[in-house]
């Protein structure tokens, strides 16, 4: 994953976070709020990452680990495939 | 003893070889997208063809087993596990009692499917049980799974467990396909312009794609001007209401060609340019979101030609797994 | 003008105008009817509708050329239609006319329609120069209407009024379809009036709702017995204004399996409407009544 590699990236393995089904990323719950996470965002296991839309149906994807956010890899409102890595997490 | 849904997926459903003959009232034929899979996976599983089976939609459900059965997965590449522990896809295993069929997440294509020894068995409505969600009819009780429903299983005579579809009759689920058409229905409403960017574009599958259709992204389609006529709406895409057949592709307003599949809305006041061969409604069933198409022109004799082949492939298939 | 095409490889697609008219949708029932009675190995579906009709078809047990070759003698044959009688049957349709449900579902979707103050029947009635609703409801439920078409969805009529086309109703669609219609509404959307089967997504405006369900799956009402589907192509329909009590009362009917539409079989021959449409409506309409 290029762009996971930010500066102190050696120190601590990455965990990728996989969208689980093909469909459209949001990065934020509206147009109108902050994104739900950011690069160095704290999050915990259940701390939700992004939303995606499939079939007008909204999904959260969490976290599923503890640690800071190194890296976003998908643009907001973007198409992923199933298991496109949406962001990676420095485990803490 | 049936099967419990523990986790129904996003989208499954129980589907057969489908129910012809009710669509001039409004009734499609339903049935499973992938007919080619789904054959697959009752002859692994030593079923009649027209034994009913589950569809997933990009996800699996869960599953657990109230007595031993033989099962096989086909279709997308969506990986079966059995007590967490991976099996095969489009080989026979044998599943025990109180043992949970799960999914791993969705490689690749759009839907994969189950069969069980003895089939799914839904009582059948209009000769099939194929659910059409939209008119709440035939599959178990005219609707996806939700969890907690129990799936009845008919007596299985059953093949024994650990048989194989051969390598080269397995389906692969490229991310950009070529879908081959016939021109056709109100094409001549289209500029010459318009008839290109149609052939040329390239199309990604959108997020709106189920068994009703599949809603593409890629171009704007031009129309010749028009009076409307009496009837039709005012938008040059629009007609007096036709019958759309299986497989046709409408373009509201030019934009978003949507490809009508099993459960398609009968009819519609929108132009269709072109029809979906028969040959290739399996592959069109497959495409995932974020895929990429691009619709092929061919005449009548190849569309035929293509449709033989695959019946052969049926054919191979059968003796495969004899 | 007949146009013919191909539909994929297995249906084959057949339109004799583009635009409506009681004619084509005549002579596409004929063709469909008398096809049907032929029972043709390898035919699948035969599907009439406005102004054309499709066939779809085995072509490994029907090749496309013999299928066409027995669509062009059966269209041969009907002409343009006037000399074929259709058996069909008439049917009775209480409606109640700017029902509270279908007025609460407008209101939801304000920004969808043209005019967000008037309900959908005070629009329709403006929109076809009627100073009152009660207007429009007397030429709404005045004349038959014929179920040119059946699908979209299950068992969905689309009626097209029996009436010459300066006296047509024309309504134009919602701005954007809704997400919502209660099932049994009595939709008007362009020239079309249609019952919806199923409650779900629609466009047209909606101008009251029925008692009687159309579409049963169940197959538990007494008119469901034979088919789960009450519309065929063909039927005519008349409308029959009811008060709220009146449509409380059929509802009680309808939920304790007792309801059953009033309807009589009628043969109708397209020469005789067009020499004379209301003559030969009012003879239509008396069928229901034993007549």
């Amino acid at each position: 994953m290029s762009g996971a590699g930010g500066p102190g990236a050696e120190r601590a393995p990455t965990v990728a976070i996989r969208s689980p089904l093909p469909g459209v990323f949001y990065r934020r719950p509206s147009p109108d709020f902050d994104p739900f996470v950011e690069v160095g965002s704290p999050v915990e296991p259940d701390t939700t990452g992004a939303l995606f839309e499939l079939m007008k149906q909204f999904f959260e994807v969490p976290a599923g680990t503890t640690g800071t956010i190194a890296a976003v890899a998908v643009a907001d409102a973007e198409m992923v495939d199933a298991g496109q890595v949406l962001f990676t997490v420095r485990g803490s | 003893m049936g099967v419990s849904v523990l986790q129904p997926g996003l989208a499954t459903t129980v589907q057969d070889v489908g129910r012809p003959g009710y669509y001039n009232v409004g009734i499609p034929p339903s049935g499973s997208l992938d007919q080619y899979s789904s054959l697959a996976a009752n002859l692994l599983v030593g079923n009649a063809e027209d034994a009913a089976v589950l569809e997933c939609t990009y996800m699996g459900p869960e599953l657990r087993f109230g007595s031993p059965a033989t099962v096989a997965v086909t279709g997308a590449d969506l990986p079966p596990l059995l007590g967490g522990e991976p099996r095969p896809a489009w080989e026979s295993f044998a599943v025990g009692a109180g043992e949970v069929l799960s999914f791993d997440y969705l490689r690749s294509g759009a839907r994969a499917y189950v069969a069980v020894s003895g089939g799914f068995d839904v009582p059948a409505v209009l000769g099939s049980r194929s659910t059409y969600a939209l008119g709440s009819l035939g599959g178990l009780e005219g609707r996806a799974l939700v969890a907690g429903d129990e799936l009845p299983i008919g007596d299985a005579g059953g093949a024994a467990p650990g048989r194989s579809v051969p390598e080269a009759l397995r389906s692969t689920h490229p991310r950009h396909r070529e879908i081959r058409v016939m021109m056709g229905l109100y094409d001549h409403r289209l500029t010459d312009g318009g008839r290109r960017t149609f052939a040329e574009a390239t199309w990604r599958l959108t997020t709106l794609a189920d068994r009703t259709g599949m809603r593409y992204r890629g171009a704007t389609l031009e129309f010749r001007e028009r009076v409307a006529p009496f009837g039709a709406g005012s938008d040059p895409s629009n007609i007096v209401d036709a019958p759309y057949p299986i497989g046709s592709i409408q373009v509201p307003g030019g934009v978003e060609p949507i490809v009508l599949h099993r459960d398609a809305v009968s009819g519609g006041g929108y132009v269709m340019v072109a029809t979906v061969i028969s040959a290739d409604m399996d592959d069109v069933a497959q495409s995932a979101p974020n895929n990429t198409t691009r619709f092929v022109e061919v005449d009548l004799r190849p569309g035929r030609r293509a449709r033989r082949r695959r019946a052969a492939r049926l054919e191979a298939l059968r003796e495969a797994l004899a | 003008m007949v146009r013919r095409s191909f539909g994929g490889d297995d249906h084959i697609f057949v339109e004799f105008d583009e635009e409506m008219n009681l004619a084509a949708n005549f002579r596409a029932m004929a063709v469909t009817a008398t096809l049907a009675e032929r029972r043709i190995a390898g035919v699948i579906d035969i599907c009439p509708a406005n102004v054309s009709y499709q066939v779809r078809f085995d072509t490994d047990r029907l090749a496309p050329r013999d299928l066409v070759a027995e669509l062009e003698s059966i269209e041969a044959a009907v002409g343009d239609g006037t000399g074929f009688d259709l058996r069909t049957r008439i049917v009775e349709v209480p409606i109640l006319y700017g029902d509270p449900w279908t007025r609460e579902t407008a209101s939801r979707f304000r920004d969808s329609r043209q005019d967000p103050d008037a309900t959908d029947l005070e629009f329709a009635a403006r929109v076809n120069g009627f100073d009152s609703t009660e207007g429009f409801v007397a030429a709404h439920a005045g004349s038959p209407w014929i179920a040119s078409m059946v699908g979209f969805v299950a068992g969905l009529p689309f009626l097209f009024q029996m009436v010459p086309r300066e006296r047509q109703l024309e309504v134009p669609k919602y701005l954007s379809p809704r997400t919502d219609t209660p099932r049994q509404t009595i939709g008007h959307g362009g020239c079309f009036g249609s019952i919806y089967s199923v409650r779900g997504a629609g466009g047209y405006q909606m101008l009251g709702i029925t008692p009687a369900p159309i579409y049963d799956p169940t197959q538990t009402h007494p008119d469901f017995a034979d088919s789960l589907v009450f519309f065929e192509p063909g039927f005519i329909v008349k409308y029959a204004p009811i008060d709220r009590e009146t449509y409380d009362e059929l509802t009680a009917q309808v939920e304790a399996r007792r309801f059953c539409l009033r309807q009589a079989p009628v043969e109708f021959s397209l020469g005789r409407f067009l020499a004379d449409p209301d003559g030969y409506n009012r003879g239509l309409v008396e069928a229901l009544d034993g007549r």
